[in-house]
């Protein structure tokens, strides 16, 4: 095999399969009139000329990356932004839904550990977060390589941009996605969590173990409860949806938050919320004094609840706390003159 | 040492810039690669082999130029390349950005 087709070899193999016999013929020629140029006819120079002249070629990898630019990156400027959304989206999307089910499934099969299923949860929903951070990657990795030229940031300026594109809002959230998902999440958590071993009993019939909440709260408070929490779902929707805390958002915060307030105080006040029954049961197996835990079950309620108020309250003045922000304007430029 | 990189690394993204409006000016006429660059060279701009032929490439699959195999005289066949019609529309808008640009920068130099 002679240095030239060495050499022309040597270009094709770092070019796409497509063109590569065409741009292997055009680079012969070309070598050939450089050749004819340098005076190959000469015998007894031709060696040289041909190392002179594949030498001012340079270096094939280079020549063939001059055809197509070789991507020294896994994701390009062209699709980066594409793909971050991509990811965003469906990390969101699958990671508190799988979390929810394995959570919700774990606890149908063991309904007093709470801890066990958490864990289950989050360990799931990691792994499947990494498996879907893989298969995305990749299914872009090769989107890219699927572009013939590489995106090239030049090439983008062909819509004009107008003022009508701003957005209305401030253009960052108030309350960021994730904020929003988080607490979504975790209304449906508390709906399950209160609702599941309910109806789970009330399926069952009285036979089974009994309830840990007083089930005479079904005539009353536990339909407000669910009517609450839904509300909530609601709103934390909408929040999730404007993400900023406008007029209406904020109201209607204020309003949950004190409807929530009220519900708890009154609840814990007025009502037996733990089942005496099951404080009966639990004194039986135990062998303690029913005061103690009568005493103790009244404390954790009282201080749940004192938890539970305090979150609610936080959430509500800084809501409004940060409605009064939105309509700030940028702070103003402090411009010094310069002493010439 | 430093100063010299620096000059030749700018007079690079100067040069890549220029060239396709180069290439297409001198296309009216069907050159093939080697004689373009021989045409370049004796105007005084002197480009590698390796940056010229690829950049035809581009401009022909961006329906600049268009091109054919084709045996002229005597000889092997050769690859041809001529500025092809939307190749001179863009052309002539070029030009006229050229000498705009041409115009500014010589009187801030000034």
């Amino acid at each position: 095999m002679s240095l030239i087709d060495r050499y022309i070899a040597e270009v094709g193999r770092h070019l796409p399969e497509k063109n590569r016999t065409d741009i292997e013929a055009e680079i012969r020629s070309m070598l050939e009139d450089m050749l004819e140029e340098s005076g190959y006819q000469a015998k007894s120079a031709q060696e040289k000329v041909i190392v002179e002249t594949l030498e001012q070629l340079g270096d094939p990898k280079l020549l063939a990356s001059q055809y197509a630019p070789s991507r020294r990156y896994l994701i390009g400027p062209g699709w980066y932004d594409a793909y971050l959304q991509t990811l965003q989206r469906v990390l969101y999307i699958v990671l508190p839904i799988f979390a929810t089910v394995t959570f919700i499934l774990t606890l149908a099969d063991n309904p007093l550990d709470f801890v066990n299923a958490v864990g289950e949860a989050v360990g799931g929903a990691f792994s499947v977060g990494l498996q879907i951070l893989f298969w995305i990657t990749i299914v872009f990795v090769f989107l890219e390589r699927s572009d013939e030229v590489p995106y090239q940031v030049q090439n983008t300026g062909s819509k004009k941009w107008t003022v009508s594109q701003l957005p209305k809002m401030p253009y960052k959230r108030q309350i960021s996605i994730g904020e929003a998902l988080t607490d979504i999440v975790m209304d449906l958590f508390v709906f399950l969590w209160i609702a599941l071993p309910l109806f789970q009993n009330w399926l069952q019939g009285d036979a089974n173990p009994v309830p840990f909440l007083n089930p005479d709260l079904w005539n009353l408070w536990f339909p407000i409860f669910f009517v609450l929490m839904t509300l909530n779902l609601i709103h934390d929707v909408f929040k999730l949806k404007i993400g900023n805390w406008t007029p209406t958002l904020t109201a209607t915060n204020v309003v949950l938050c004190l409807a929530s307030i009220i519900y708890v105080v009154a609840l814990v006040t007025t009502q037996q919320v733990i089942n005496p029954t099951f404080l009966a049961t639990l004194d039986s197996t135990q062998i303690s004094e029913l005061r103690n835990v009568t005493t103790w079950s009244t404390w954790t309620v009282n201080i749940s609840a004192a938890i539970f108020v305090g979150i609610l309250i936080w959430d509500m003045v800084n809501s409004v706390r940060l409605a009064r922000r939105l309509n700030e304007r940028p702070g103003t430029l402090v411009i010094t003159k310069s002493v010439s | 040492m430093e100063n010299d990189e620096l000059v030749q690394n700018i007079l690079l993204e100067l040069r890549r810039g220029t060239l396709s409006i180069a290439v297409l000016s001198q296309l009216s006429k069907e050159e093939y690669g080697y004689s373009l660059l021989k045409a370049l060279s004796d105007k005084g701009l002197e480009v590698d082999q390796s940056t010229l032929y690829p950049l035809l490439r581009r401009l022909e699959a961006q329906g600049l130029l268009q091109s054919d195999w084709r045996i002229m005289d005597e000889a092997r066949p050769r690859r041809y390349y001529v500025i092809s019609a939307q190749g001179k529309t863009v052309l002539s808008k070029l030009k006229q950005e050229w000498s705009v640009m041409a115009e500014t920068i010589q009187k801030m130099l000034q």
